[in-house]
């Protein structure tokens, strides 16, 4: 058999059962996927090729991974693999212990196919300011993937693995997911561990899985989710069990919030995105829409403010005495956060920034409060626009916070939200439709999700490598 | 010149708990062998996470209590950045806004010594100094302190010393710490600054490296005088910038200067973002106080109210295991004599051997007391040392080596006989001196093996020579 890369988790498993091939063959053929995008792409940092046939041969396919290739954001320790952040300050960097995450993917059979390229630190939503190399967007590689987890979106935009994990601070799941034409679900602040994961923004930074499919990313959620004793932030609530899909969106009251189509949105994206709506609307949702919600632009200074003084101090362990370099080694843009963090931590200004950020967060949190007391979820576009030229974040050091708008608002409140394909713009490229819903209502996120893709078939459409 | 020393406290306590602040680890880190006790979490490893320890946090608000001060019944922890070696996350996880503990104070002497706070942090690894290298024991990093912060309210040396001895005494009552300056389990950090002719302050002094109680109270009193000596030359008053630290040498008995314009470091605090904000509820912190043991100072306070000296009184609240024993001794009863009678052989005989509380048997010691006139001083106390080391009851002892003193005229009389037969010469120094009567009354005692009544021995000696 070939291209068995190709395959979903269902997919995968069925054929791994029946015997039809091993896991090893599944190995080998990301593998080979993997070298064959090298050069084009550059989606991994670290390609763990040995080991991974090697888990492959005894690999227990009884397990509900067991067998099935994961690639890995560079941001998550893995116990003896070289661990980077896509950083060169740690580029001898090998973990000493395994992130949750990772341990669970583990227990659960899956086998870590390699390392994924991400803006380094996850600083950035483009995958450009990796000190590795930008990743290309598998859907044309004169375009970026997005970011930070855009070495996983593209990984599996261009079947390099079966499933993928990133991690979301503000957009880095569900961004690069848009932009590469996959589904990226960023469960509830705290439902996934997010111990040995390298922090960036601790208060709200939220692994969570990148996927060909709705019913893989839930699959997948459902392995790395629950209380984690080790992370005094994780929830105390066991794994989320994806519930039965609905047949009906019936009853579901959509939220579409105006101020999420700003003038600068894309003419395609907005009218996709409203398109999406009245699908969901034939499929039974009552949409709603919502010209009170806070502009998420207010979003750009609190998460700013607040992801540059955590940084600063997050930061501060790679202090030249370990992990091999010196603060040297830090690229321009983590410089320029550690440095602007600092500002807005230091005695004077802490009232004026963090404090005041924090007050603003909260009254975001309020917002959606409020919504969620008249709809079930909202749904908007992920991006204002559609992957971005190679290049685009030269001389932009607020690229990310601009491009991450629309996601930033209901990161900083710590929800569940999904990004899935919802149709493309004029060139081809990739639309991501964003379905938002309260805190721990993974199950809604997930209803809608998988009735729109039921019924519809933007997620089969692949890139032409 | 008319000098007020104005002097506040730091004290780190560090709790005895069994496993560190943030993580399992093993706390108990002296003598252990260099970066064993560790794991990613207190090595600040990428992606490692704290999680509190919940017993630091229970005796963290249990000392505050003791302290009298007030429960802050929600608290979070707050990061303090600053870079050091051993400082494994570029920032120590602590409470500046909103400790556990606030406004308590301590009674010395009378007047009170308020304590701004009580609140809890981490340790800090080591750093070890080997000629030009410097080699890192993270062994203590995360080991959980509570750190008490007095206001500048003590005005001397001694004074500093009571206040150090009255937590140290209140930290080992609750068991929460051994409170060891030498082992470093307790640290103190004066602060020192002068009133003078009641107008001026002199700049801020903080002492660091004080490794011992009499450490603390030299290089208070050298600050005092070399600050009234500074003063006297250029008249430099406090402000906003001048604080300093200096370091104290053990050795050439004197401070010297590390650190000028301590008022410009800036710690950029802020909340820890990796542990949620935490909850005591009010019948939570009421039980923790119910687990509070009777105090050093309501001990003494009991003590007096039976008439025991202050002298007395102190030694025996000195420390809980011994005052635990006086109390099962005392078992309730508030007959001065009695208290006495039991504070007498418990400071006396049963002072020089460790006494196990199980072993103790009041009613031994009740036997004792109500027979007490029958038996000498003496034999009491060999009694009472016997009898707990046989655990024997001491009557029957003193029965079967015939040790009731003999009050029987008769045989007291023919033993006194006796003794005026066998020392002619101390009878002779009697009719010169009757004051030498008590020569003549030992013999008698030591023939009688201690039995007779010294009392009834005098006067029948007396009667037998006039």
């Amino acid at each position: 058999m070939s291209d068995l890369n190709k395959l979903t988790i269902k997919e995968a498993r069925e054929g791994l059962l029946s015997k039809k091939f091993s896991s090893k063959e599944l190995v080998v053929d990301c593998l080979s996927q993997i070298k064959k995008n090298a050069s084009n792409l550059n989606t991994f940092v670290t390609v763990c090729e040995k080991e991974s046939i090697k888990s492959a041969e005894t690999a227990d396919i009884s397990k509900p991974l067991g067998g099935i290739p994961v690639a890995v954001k560079d941001n998550f320790l893995t116990l003896g693999i070289r661990t980077t952040a896509s950083s060169k300050l740690l580029d001898k960097y090998i973990a000493q212990y395994d992130a949750t995450v990772v341990a669970k993917l583990k227990s659960a059979g899956a086998i870590i196919i390699g390392k994924t390229n991400m803006d380094a630190w996850a600083h950035g939503s483009s995958t450009e300011t990796s000190d590795f190399g930008p990743t290309k967007n598998p859907w044309d590689i004169t375009r970026l993937p997005g970011g930070s987890s855009g070495g996983s979106a593209a990984a599996i935009a261009a079947d390099e693995a079966i499933i993928s994990v990133g991690s979301e601070t503000a957009g880095s799941i569900r961004q690069p997911a848009s932009w590469s034409g996959v589904v990226g679900f960023k469960p509830t602040y705290g439902r996934v561990s997010r111990y040995g994961i390298i922090a960036m923004k601790s208060s709200t930074d939220s692994p969570g899985p990148i996927c060909k499919t709705v019913d893989d990313a839930a699959e997948v959620l459902g392995i790395i989710s629950g209380h984690d004793p080790f992370d005094a932030t994780s929830i105390d609530e066991v794994s989320w069990i994806k519930p039965s899909p609905l047949t009906s969106l019936k009853g579901i009251k959509l939220g579409l919030p105006l101020s999420y189509f700003s003038p600068q949105t894309k003419p395609e994206v907005k009218t996709t995105i409203l398109a999406a709506a009245e699908t969901l609307k034939k499929l039974g949702a009552e949409i709603i829409e919502l010209s009170d919600v806070l502009d998420p632009k207010y979003s750009i200074a609190v998460y700013t403010i607040l992801q540059r003084s955590e940084v600063s101090s997050n930061l501060a362990r790679f202090d030249g005495i370990r992990y091999g370099h010196d603060r040297s080694y830090f690229s321009e843009e983590a410089k320029r956060r550690i440095m602007l963090g600092t500002y807005s931590l230091s005695a004077g200004y802490y009232d004026a920034y963090y404090l005041k950020a924090q007050k603003v967060r909260t009254l975001i949190c309020q917002d959606f409060d409020k919504h969620f007391t008249r709809v079930d979820a909202m749904i908007s576009p992920i991006s204002p626009t559609t992957a971005l030229p190679v290049g685009a974040t030269k001389g932009q050091s607020m690229f990310g916070e601009i491009q991450d708008q629309l996601v930033e608002p209901s990161s900083i409140a710590g929800l569940a939200g999904i990004s899935i394909p919802c149709g493309f713009d004029n060139n081809g490229l990739p639309i991501g439709l964003n379905i938002m819903a309260p805190q721990l209502r993974e199950d809604i996120v997930y209803q809608i999700a998988k009735i729109f893709e039921d019924n519809t078939e933007y997620h089969l459409q692949r890139p032409n490598l | 010149m008319t000098i007020t020393p104005i002097i506040g406290l730091e004290v780190h306590i560090e709790l005895k708990t069994k496993s560190k602040m943030f993580c399992g680890c093993d706390a108990q880190h002296f003598h252990a062998q260099p970066n064993t006790h560790t794991c990613p979490v207190c090595l600040g490893l990428p992606g490692a996470l704290p999680v509190p320890n919940k017993t630091a946090c229970e005796w963290t608000i249990k000392l505050g209590l003791a302290l009298g001060c007030s429960i802050n019944e929600e608290t979070f922890f707050e990061r303090k950045n600053y870079f050091y070696p051993d400082l494994a996350k570029g920032y120590q996880i602590t409470q500046l806004q909103k400790p556990f503990a606030i406004n308590g104070h301590l009674t010395i002497d009378g007047h009170d010594i308020r304590i701004n706070r009580a609140h809890q942090e981490e340790d800090t690894g080591k750093s070890i100094h080997v000629g030009d290298e410097t080699l890192l024991d993270f062994n203590r990093s995360g080991v959980p302190l509570v750190e008490i912060v007095s206001e500048p309210d003590i005005t001397s040396a001694g004074e500093a010393k009571i206040y150090l001895n009255k937590i140290q005494q209140i930290v080992r009552y609750l068991g929460v710490s051994d409170a060891d300056i030498e082992k470093g389990s307790m640290r103190c950090e004066p602060t020192v600054n002068l009133y003078v002719d009641g107008k001026y302050y002199t700049p801020l002094v903080e002492i660091k490296n004080v490794a011992s109680l009499t450490g603390v109270m030299n290089a208070i009193n050298f600050e005092i005088d070399r600050q009234t000596k500074q003063f006297e030359s250029d008249h430099v008053e406090k402000n906003s910038t001048n604080k300093t630290t200096r370091g104290w040498d053990a050795d050439k008995n004197q401070t010297f200067l590390q650190r000028e314009k301590e008022g410009s470091a800036d710690y950029r605090y802020f909340p820890e973002p990796d542990i949620p904000p935490i909850v005591f509820t009010k019948d939570q912190i009421e039980t923790i106080r119910a687990t509070l043991p009777e105090l050093p100072d309501q001990k003494i306070a009991k003590y007096k109210s039976l008439n025991l000296s202050d002298f007395d009184a102190n030694l025996l609240a000195e420390d809980l295991v011994f005052s635990s024993i006086f109390d099962k001794v005392l078992n309730g009863s508030t007959d001065p004599e009695y208290a006495k009678f039991i504070t007498n052989l418990l400071i006396g005989p049963l002072k020089t051997i460790s006494l196990d509380i199980k072993k103790i048997k009041p009613d031994y010691f009740q036997k004792l007391f109500s027979r007490r006139s029958d038996l000498s001083s003496t034999i009491i106390k060999q009694l009472i040392l016997e009898s707990y080391q046989s655990d024997t009851d001491p009557l029957e002892i003193a029965k079967a080596k015939n040790l009731f003193q003999v009050s029987d005229t008769g045989a007291i009389e023919e033993l006194a006989k006796q003794v005026i037969t066998d020392n002619p010469k101390a009878v002779n120094d009697y009719k010169k001196n009757p004051l030498s009567i008590g020569f003549l009354v030992g013999q008698l005692m030591k023939v009688s093996g201690g039995s007779a009544n010294p009392q009834l021995a005098k006067q029948l000696l007396e009667k037998l020579l006039s």
